[in-house]
């Protein structure tokens, strides 16, 4: 119990949300809506989950906007030349792959700062992006929304879908070796290496499958409606990070599960509609969220302020 | 007792030395390409662009030597700007008051963060992640997001938009900000312990050096020019609005990277600093004046960023590689 | 300190050599004359409000046919972030570059003016384009349709759309958005004199995402259960909003009206969940500005005209605003007539 006490303690805030929103905006509970707000949360779900392994590694990756929006136009410009379907979402993931394996190279290999180096590669690619496509929408073809289901049955497929990533991922984190590797070099990543742990190769793989699962929540975005929007992504990285911070993952590595990032996503995520229930004004928003993200933060150094007291 | 002084070739080959290069040659690149580039107006005009984005990269390079980082520059500068406004035209205040008390805003702010980084020990980059949210969205609610301030005095917008005795009226404090970090972090012994702590704050903290304190007078430090670049930015704009310095906070953590400041801590230069943000604002001048698009000017300065980063790692990659070639002829058995 | 001193001297002496030898070159084509000869190439710089907007790269279009018919050179280029001081520093490096005319859609009214006020102290002619600056900044405003025009052609659209008392929401594009809110000045000025009983419950912003556009949308359907319409006031928002009506399934029920392009909205106006698109011809507005800007620098349009000839068209000026025409409305009957 007390070893998950952030991630239950964030569970928690969400659940009084709901309870909240339960009792003063019932109109928040009508199914489609619900339904539609999950299909949307799964795209930043999946981000999500590949942020919290780059932040368990001790690194970070605010190049996944960028990446989305590039990622988004390809897959839709693919489609729009009649490529299938499965080709589509096969090569969307591979872009994603190549622009994560560009950064996790410069990462592991040349052993420079992550945040730095995806500074730079975020400015790179959301500026050459705009000046490709000047904020023209991508037109996709009929047959591709949804995948070609009925709305319904796609926004289950895209919910399930993330659960059973999410599902997947905590399960390997757990009990494959890989997952352990990741937790090993986010503690101490010198250890890691004197343990015969490739710290190098780990952080580079963990970039790579970063960029591929931006690829896929780029796909499960495209298909939710008939046009891309070029300016997609614009400010994931900041909700993403966000959400696995207020999550419990710890940011100087080595701590955190992806259940707590599963509550501090969907916590974040209804902000949103939450104040439109409520009747709140909309200019609150960012005030809302940036307390939000200051109370996890504060909740996490008083638990390890208190470890380290009784430690 | 007395480390060696680097020779004149040593010193040729260090970071600020080859960014300097870097600079004069994209000057000489857009003079030559660029129309009316190389002029005195306009090279007032980098300097008047620069400025307040100048101020947050010196005011960032303290905290990230000493290991930190605040990402809520840019938010403090939208917030102590519509602050300022507030003070000026509702509470009536005059120019000056007003300013002061944005001043002291500013210093709260930088205090908030200073409170949560050394008090609670929380990691920087989150607390300013969620104080970055926490000043825009404030600025946003003061303002319902749509109340502006303009029509001040022409007597303060001289500030910004004037020139005083032939160079741009906000260069002054510019400059006299440069002088004080430049004193600060290389001469006094206060400020020599901010690379220190970057290095080994546990070591200095057995020198006996209050680590929390110095520490925490960056980031009020931070917040105190913040509000000064907020003050000259509504100047230099004549108009103060919520989303003023949206963007600023990366633009200057890059300007300081590429100075050769380690994002590490540790190492890093205020001149370096210097350097880094007049190469980024003489490229953006540049691509204008070249005709080109501005996209160009943010993937140029991404480019520009690793290419730095990578120089900065080859010499101890080579050197590395070095060793393990001659490590190699060592181990091999002998006869 | 010594390394330091001996840097900063090298910087400071190549910055003064460079510097001191060219003082400010004339701009190109003369800019202190007030106004040029017919014939001689002028160069002419169009200020969008951002970059990657495909409105303005319609109005870019046009412009670009105009300025290759009168022979002058356009520079295009606009701010590329959020940040209000951009569109400052873009002018102000005009001005050094030496523009003959520039022609600017202003993100911010009195901020923009500050950098207008000094190109014109330098000879350089200004007008603006699609939101206009302060007066004295500039020698006309090239309109495409009143605020007023906008708001009450909007909230006209709305009305005949619902019944008297129905309720109504707006997606706006930011907060801080100027166009925008002097839009909406004008809709509740229209809704209270002419339809009280009609009630604007909600309004979003959507940062010019259509993603946002469309979740939040999704958030007012069910919100507010009787709502009747949602008024999308920026042109991402409109196939946003219309997506989110279309999957909650109430096509039909709640209508969708907005200022848009209309190729972005052809297939939901076709399938009846779009029912008005209001705007003009982006490509004409563009076409004029840059006629407008080339006629004032060369001298042949003056304050005190009332009429322009442009291409094989006369445009009305009312006092220093050059109207393009009435907003448009697209329809299911119109759209596809038009590309862009």
């Amino acid at each position: 119990m007390k070893k998950y006490f952030r991630e239950l303690s964030v569970a928690g805030a969400l659940g009084i949300l709901l309870i909240v929103l339960a009792i003063l905006a019932p109109s928040f509970y009508s199914p489609q809506p619900l339904l539609s707000l999950a299909a949307r949360a799964s795209v930043s779900l999946v981000v999500a989950l590949g942020m919290a392994l780059v932040i368990i590694a001790r690194e970070i990756d605010i190049s996944v906007g960028s990446m989305f929006a590039v990622c988004s136009v390809c897959a839709g410009l693919f489609a729009a030349m009649h490529w299938p379907l499965a080709l589509v979402i096969v090569a969307s993931i591979l872009v994603g792959a190549v622009f994560g394996a560009f950064n996790g190279a410069l990462v592991a290999g040349l052993g420079l700062p992550s945040i730095v180096v995806t500074l730079a590669t975020m400015v790179t690619w959301q500026e050459g992006l705009r000046w490709l496509r000047q904020g023209e929408f991508v037109n996709l073809p009929d047959g591709m929304q949804w995948f070609g289901l009925s709305q319904r049955l796609g926004q289950w497929t895209l919910v399930i879908g993330s659960i059973a990533l999410l599902i997947l991922l905590a399960l390997a984190m757990k009990h494959l070796s890989i997952g352990r590797f990741i937790y090993a070099v986010g503690s101490d990543a010198e250890v890691a290496r004197l343990s015969g742990i490739p710290p190098k190769f780990t952080t580079f793989l963990i970039f790579v499958f970063m960029g591929a699962l931006v690829g896929l929540a780029a796909i499960m975005n495209i298909v939710q409606s008939p046009q891309v929007d070029p300016q997609s992504g614009n400010g994931l990285e900041l909700k993403v990070i966000a959400a696995v911070v207020v999550g419990g993952v710890s940011i100087s590595g080595g701590r955190g599960n992806l259940w707590g990032v599963f509550a501090g996503l969907l916590l974040l995520a209804c902000i949103s509609p939450a104040l439109t229930h409520l009747h709140i004004e909309a200019y609150w928003e960012k005030a809302i969220q940036g307390v939000i993200i200051l109370l996890a933060v504060v909740a996490e150094g008083l638990r390890s302020r208190k470890a380290l007291d009784h430690g | 007792m007395n480390a060696k002084q680097p020779t004149w070739k040593q010193n040729l080959f260090r970071h600020e030395a080859i960014l300097l290069v870097v600079l004069i040659a994209e000057w000489i690149f857009f003079d030559a390409i660029g129309r009316n580039f190389g002029t005195y107006d306009n090279s007032c005009d980098i300097l008047r662009h620069s400025c307040e984005i100048g101020l947050l990269a010196l005011a960032m390079t303290p905290i990230i030597l000493t290991g930190g980082i605040d990402l809520s520059v840019g938010s403090l500068l939208g917030l102590c700007a519509i602050l300022f406004g507030k003070f000026w035209r509702d509470a009536h205040l005059p120019i000056p008051v007003a300013a002061l008390c944005t001043l002291g805003v500013g210093a709260l702010a930088g205090g908030l963060n200073a409170a949560l980084i050394t008090r609670l020990r929380l990691p920087p980059l989150i607390v300013t992640l969620g104080t970055f949210s926490l000043f825009r969205g404030l600025a946003e609610a003061i303002t319902q997001g749509v109340d502006t301030f303009t029509n001040f005095p022409n007597s303060f917008l001289f500030l910004g938009q004037e020139r005083w005795l032939g160079i741009p009226a906000q260069a002054p404090i510019f400059i006299g900000a440069v002088i004080f970090f430049w004193l600060l972090v290389h001469q006094t012994t206060y400020g020599r312990t901010f690379r220190a702590l970057g290095f080994a704050p546990e070591g200095v903290r057995f020198a006996g050096i209050p680590v929390e304190r110095r520490i925490a007078m960056t980031y009020v430090l931070a917040g105190i020019i913040s509000a000064i670049a907020a003050i000259i930015y509504t100047a230099r704009l004549g108009q103060a609005k919520a989303d003023a310095g949206n963007g600023y906070e990366l633009y200057a953590i890059t300007a300081v990277v590429l100075g050769g400041t380690s994002i590490f801590g540790g190492t890093g230069s205020v001149h370096g600093t210097l350097l880094g943000v007049a190469a980024i604002a003489v490229l953006q001048s540049g691509i204008v004046h070249a005709l080109q698009p501005s996209e160009m000017a943010g993937m140029l300065t991404g480019a520009l960023l690793i290419l730095a980063l990578t120089s900065s790692v080859l010499p101890k990659m080579i050197s590395g590689l070095r060793a393990r070639k001659s490590a190699l002829k060592l181990s091999k058995p002998i006869a | 300190m010594k390394r330091f001193l001996s840097y900063f001297c090298s910087l400071a002496v190549a910055a003064s050599m460079i510097g001191c030898g060219k003082n400010s070159e004339a701009p190109a084509a003369g800019g202190n004359q007030t106004s040029n000869p017919a014939g001689k190439k002028l160069t002419v710089a169009l200020l969008p409000k951002s970059k990657g907007n495909a409105y303005f790269i319609s109005c870019q279009k046009g412009a670009q046919k105009a300025a290759g018919e009168l022979g002058d050179e356009l520079i295009f280029d606009g701010p590329t972030g959020t940040d209000p001081a951009k569109q400052n520093e873009i002018v102000e490096n005009w001005i050094t570059l030496g523009v003959d005319v520039i022609a600017a859609a202003c993100e911010n009214k009195e901020g923009i003016s500050t950098a207008l006020r000094k190109a014109q102290s330098k000879g350089i002619k200004v007008i603006t384009y699609d939101a206009d600056a302060l007066p004295d900044a500039r020698s006309f405003f090239v309109n495409q349709a009143t605020p007023q025009g906008i708001g009450y052609t909007l909230m006209d659209q709305a009305a005949q759309l619902c019944s008297s008392n129905a309720e109504f929401a707006i997606i706006t594009a930011s907060l801080t958005a100027a166009n925008q809110q002097e839009w909406q000045k004008f809709i509740e000025e229209d809704r209270a004199k002419n339809y009280p009983n009609m009630k604007l419950v909600a309004v979003k912003p959507c940062d010019d995402l259509k993603d946002k556009a469309q979740s939040e949308t999704t958030a007012l359907l069910s919100t507010y259960p009787n709502l009747k319409l949602v008024m999308a006031i920026c042109s991402p928002g409109v196939p946003g909003a219309a997506e989110a009506v279309k999957q909650a399934g109430k096509t039909g029920q709640v209508k969708v009206i907005g200022l848009g392009l209309p190729n972005e909205n052809k297939i939901y106006v076709h399938g009846g969940v779009t029912q008005a698109v209001v705007l003009w011809n982006t490509m004409d507005l563009g076409y004029l500005t840059v006629q407008a800007a080339d006629a004032l620098a060369r001298g042949t349009l003056k304050p005190g005209d009332t009429s322009f000839k442009a291409g094989s068209q006369t445009y009305e000026i009312q006092g220093d605003n050059i109207m393009l025409g009435k907003p448009f409305v697209f329809t299911k009957d119109n759209i596809d007539q038009f590309d862009f």
